[in-house]
């Protein structure tokens, strides 16, 4: 029997999923080497979702000391893990959720990193970084063929952005198909059996869709779609505070950073000469502090996404995940 | 230092840390929907579940782990809650919701209900308990990719059984004894020859060729004999008797059975005979391909077994399930015993071969006869931490901001994943759960069924009532009584022996549920072959309207049903192209008895 092949304790303990998304794509997840960056409330929801679908490895890249209010709200941490390395503090937890996964901590800063560390993943997972350092990641990983998805939570706010260059997967159909042979030649009955349909998405580099003010490129490709899902531009909007401020909105300065982000706010609508009215001012109050629920939705959503990219089963989300924060809805939207 | 969440409502911070909540079901949704409760600030939990963990479990329901295999969920998510915060106030009961424990002033002591549960059953009953208790229920369930949030309010939105579910899905008994044409057939019947000759008697599912099938002699003259069914001791006798020899049942079922379905030539005009198998015959049937000694997953899982295998198998799984028999008066087939499965899989594939049926590996069979769902960490994710959003809405009674959201499989065309109706649905005013005074058509033959059968078949397994008390109107006669006893000189006795007759009224009233029911009764008998045995329907202009269309659409429902996280139990969509309404008798089967409707649920 080959590494490639599922033993049988794993085809038990996966089977509901492999009974939607095939062996084959177990197989490929298996394979899997995964890098992800931050493990705080988003990130902690991410790790769960892939450690429990069965991946070959994760790393775990993270600087921060874990703090009163993180173990709080992050399930992967203990009382006793308060003042300690986040990356180290979530091992414990990590690895029990699956014993099969090999997981390791690693707790420098991501931007101390050179490119060489980011080579050896299947795929990378981002999240709490500021723009820059996420475009520098996505061209290491073009020039490598990895996969990058990248996402975050501002209150009950959420995104992801995703490129996994040229994306080729495969969907199953249901046809009805003639007679088939049985073993002594005579005909069965028509049957309806499933097929492979491969498609490809072609996904723009990151630089063609995060534009931030300042960044002297154009935006021309990006207006040109009408009706553009104005939460794309509260996105942008929360990138650039970060950018600025090196730090999140944060609920102990509310009122100054409320009119931070309504000045960038309006310089990001200017840039892409939409109304001002599109993006209320109203939505800045809601993006404070990481909301466990919301985080599980958008830990959902990625890790579905890198599940999909890895296995190559199933349409991903092409390229960017809005969640919408007064309905609850969550649209993609297509940038770049 | 508090977990409490900011921007949302700040009423609801307040009110977070003080409002007890009640968690329904510990499973793949529950399990997230604790841990997002618990990292959110609530301090005042409990859970209920009456199941307990298995290895498939592990894949997604992330408070368990290996060792905790075996051991009840409510219990175990608890402990793993606590681990993390143990200041939090979490009472766990493993118990079904169903109990009498669990009446309304049980439900009254909570702010919200949010349900993570499996089965319809349990997800009508708390839907009624939160009706008479008036709590806002979140309902939730996931299926594979997709899964559904919606909020359920006494007089602000529709409530659980507002529109008619679909029914499961069921097969006449003729087509799995004589007839089948798909390979479920064979594999309701495989489980059904599993129970007669190592299960638990039920003449329901017999497997031996029916004499009886009207079809059989069309023309009026019998091209059997009339003794009908061939006759023997029992099945499970007579296996005894050659000590469980595989040769002599395989040569029995595949061989001589066959031979006499033959022999009932008119069900053959028009379909391809099926074609007499002899234990001999099959041993030469092999595949090119050598896979019998290859015990990979895939070799053993997920290829097409040759017959030659099938006979191994058959086999080898007879000697272990005889021996599993020993000092037991009957083995319960269960998906996940090895032998068990093998020898359902074997079974159907050989019955597949005879009646030029495609055959199918184990695993396909597998989820085919164990009713199983997928289930994925990620679906369970997205929704339970819908659920808790839309609970901080609740706790500020902002319930025009819960409109149901849908989570779709990306290929949809729509460029939404996470779907949010645009307005709360609202109740149907014939419901008859949570419409005012609760109203119910049934169409039976009170000239034919006992008061037993009204009380188990329509009472509890349709209308869903617990222990319900019965008093036909205007008499004061009491038909049925919850007080243990009480009535039960009236058990075996046909409706109309106690007066009850077309046209009758029947006040129901179940007081655990705190639900009154008025039925009327309604004479109907049966005429074509594969009538239902009763009928229930809240308007009669429903009927109607739905009979002229019956032929066409068999009844699919067009709502939305909530799915399941788990595997015990699945309300298959009646679908007309796959089940096809030949056969005769008037017994239906099912392809899981396990499940929560014993009897057939008419499309209406």
């Amino acid at each position: 029997m080959s590494e490639k092949q599922l033993s049988a304790v794993e085809a038990e303990l996966y089977d509901r999923q492999i009974r939607l998304w095939g062996i084959e794509s177990q197989e490929r997840l298996r394979a899997a080497n995964i890098l992800l960056i931050g493990i705080r409330g988003l990130g902690s929801e991410i790790a769960k979702n892939i450690l429990l679908s069965g991946i070959n490895s994760l790393v775990v890249l993270d600087d921060g000391i874990v703090t009163e209010e993180e173990q709080l709200k992050n399930f992967l941490l203990s009382k006793d893990s308060i003042g300690k390395k986040i990356a180290e503090e979530v091992l414990l937890k990590a690895q029990a959720l699956n014993p099969l996964v090999k997981i390791s901590a690693d707790t420098s800063s991501p931007t101390s990193k050179d490119g060489t560390f980011f080579e050896d993943f299947t795929i990378i997972i981002a999240t709490g970084l500021k723009t820059d350092f996420l475009l520098k990641i996505d061209k290491i990983c073009r020039s490598k063929k990895i996969k990058f998805i990248a996402g975050d939570v501002f209150g009950t706010f959420g995104f992801s952005v995703a490129d996994f260059l040229n994306h080729e997967y495969f969907e199953d159909q249901v046809k009805l198909i003639a007679k088939k042979r049985a073993h002594d030649g005579t005909e069965t009955k028509p049957e309806k059996e499933t097929v492979k349909v491969k498609s490809e998405i072609i996904y723009p580099e990151l630089n063609k869709v995060i534009i931030l003010p300042n960044t002297k490129q154009s935006v021309e490709h990006i207006k040109k779609v009408k009706r553009r899902n104005e939460y794309f531009f509260l996105m942008l909007t929360l990138l650039e505070f970060r950018d600025r401020q090196e730090r999140n909105p944060d609920i102990s300065n509310k009122e100054k950073d409320i009119k931070v982000l309504q000045e960038i706010k309006s310089e990001i609508l200017d840039l892409y000469g939409i109304d001002q009215e599109k993006l209320d001012d109203g939505l800045l109050e809601l993006v404070f502090g990481e909301i466990v629920p919301v985080c599980a939705v958008l830990g959902g959503v990625i890790a579905q996404e890198v599940i999909k990219a890895v296995s190559l089963k199933e349409a991903p989300i092409n390229n960017v995940f809005l969640f919408d924060p007064l309905t609850y809805s969550g649209k993609e939207e297509t940038v770049g | 230092m508090s977990s409490v969440p900011y921007s949302i409502d700040p009423r609801a911070r307040e009110l977070i840390p003080k409002s007890k909540v009640l968690v329904v079901g510990a499973g793949g949704i529950g399990c997230e929907v604790l841990k997002n409760l618990a990292l959110s600030g609530f301090e005042d939990i409990e859970i209920i579940d009456l199941d307990t963990i298995d290895v498939s479990n592990l894949n997604r329901q992330f408070l368990f782990r290996k060792e905790h295999v075996g051991k009840p969920k409510a219990v175990v998510a608890r402990e793993s809650i606590l681990a993390h915060n143990p200041n939090i106030k979490i009472k766990a009961y493993h118990d079904s919701v169903l109990s009498s424990d669990y009446g309304v002033n049980f439900f009254k002591k909570f702010s919200l209900v949010l349900n993570a549960l499996d089965n319809r059953t349990a997800r009508n009953h708390v839907n009624r308990m939160c009706l008479a208790a008036d709590i806002p229920l979140i309902e939730s369930g996931t299926s594979g990719y997709s899964g559904q949030v919606e909020l359920i309010k006494k007089g602000v939105t529709q409530c659980y059984e507002c529109l008619p579910k679909p029914p499961q899905r069921t097969f006449p008994g003729c087509t799995i004894r004589n007839t089948p044409s798909e390979p479920v057939h064979c594999i309701v019947w495989g489980k059904h020859l599993f129970n007669q000759l190592f299960g638990e008697d039920d003449p329901d599912q017999d497997v031996s060729p029916d004499a009886e099938d009207p079809e059989a002699k069309l023309d009026g003259k019998n091209s059997v004999t009339d003794s009908g069914n061939i006759k023997r001791v029992s099945t499970k006798q007579w296996a005894q008797d050659v000590d469980y020899d595989a040769e002599k049942l395989f040569n029995k079922f595949f061989n001589e059975d066959i031979k006499y379905l033959l022999s009932m030539e008119n069900l053959w005009k028009n379909r391809t005979p099926p074609k007499p198998l002899s234990w001999k015959d099959a041993q030469d049937l092999v595949t090119d391909e050598n896979t019998n000694n290859d015990s990979s997953v895939r070799a053993v899982d997920m290829e097409v077994w040759s017959i030659a295998k099938c006979s191994k198998v058959f086999s080898e799984s007879i000697n272990l399930l005889q021996h599993d028999l020993k000092g037991k008066s009957y083995l319960v087939w269960d998906k996940d015993d090895k032998p068990a499965m093998d020898f359902v899989t074997a079974c159907a594939n050989v019955r597949a071969y005879i009646f030029s049926i495609a055959q199918k590996s184990r695993f396909q069979i597998k989820s085919i006869a164990g009713n199983i769902i997928p289930a994925i960490a990620t679906a369970n994710a997205i929704i339970a931490g819908l659920v808790v959003l839309y609970a901080f809405r609740l706790l500020v009674e902002d319930y025009e901001k819960c409109n149901s959201i849908y989570l779709r499989p990306k290929s949809v065309h729509s460029k939404f994943v996470l779907a949010a109706d645009k307005q709360l649905s609202k109740a149907n005013p014939n419901c008859y759960v949570c419409s005012p005074q609760p109203f119910v058509n049934v169409f039976v033959n009170v000239n034919k069924l006992t008061v037993k059968e009204f009380e188990t078949e329509l009472l509890k397994k349709h209308l869903n009532m617990v222990a319900p008390d019965v008093v036909l109107d205007g008499k004061g006669v009491m038909v049925i009584s919850s007080e243990e006893g009480e009535t039960e000189a009236n058990n075996d006795k046909i409706l109309s022996e106690l007066g009850i007759v077309d046209g009758s009224i029947l006040k129901c009233d179940d007081f655990l549920q705190n639900y009154e029911l008025t039925v009327l009764v309604n004479q109907y008998e049966a005429v074509e072959k594969d009538d239902p045995l009763y009928k229930v329907v809240a308007n009669p202009e429903e009927l109607k309207a739905k009979e002229s269309k019956k032929a066409t659409e068999n009844g699919a429902s067009e709502q939305k049903e909530p799915e399941s996280d788990e595997d015990d139990i699945v309300c298959m969509e009646s679908n007309t192209s796959e089940d096809p309404q030949e056969g005769s008798s008037s017994k239906r089967r099912k392809l899981n008895e396990d499940s929560d409707d014993d009897i057939v649920e008419v499309p209406l």
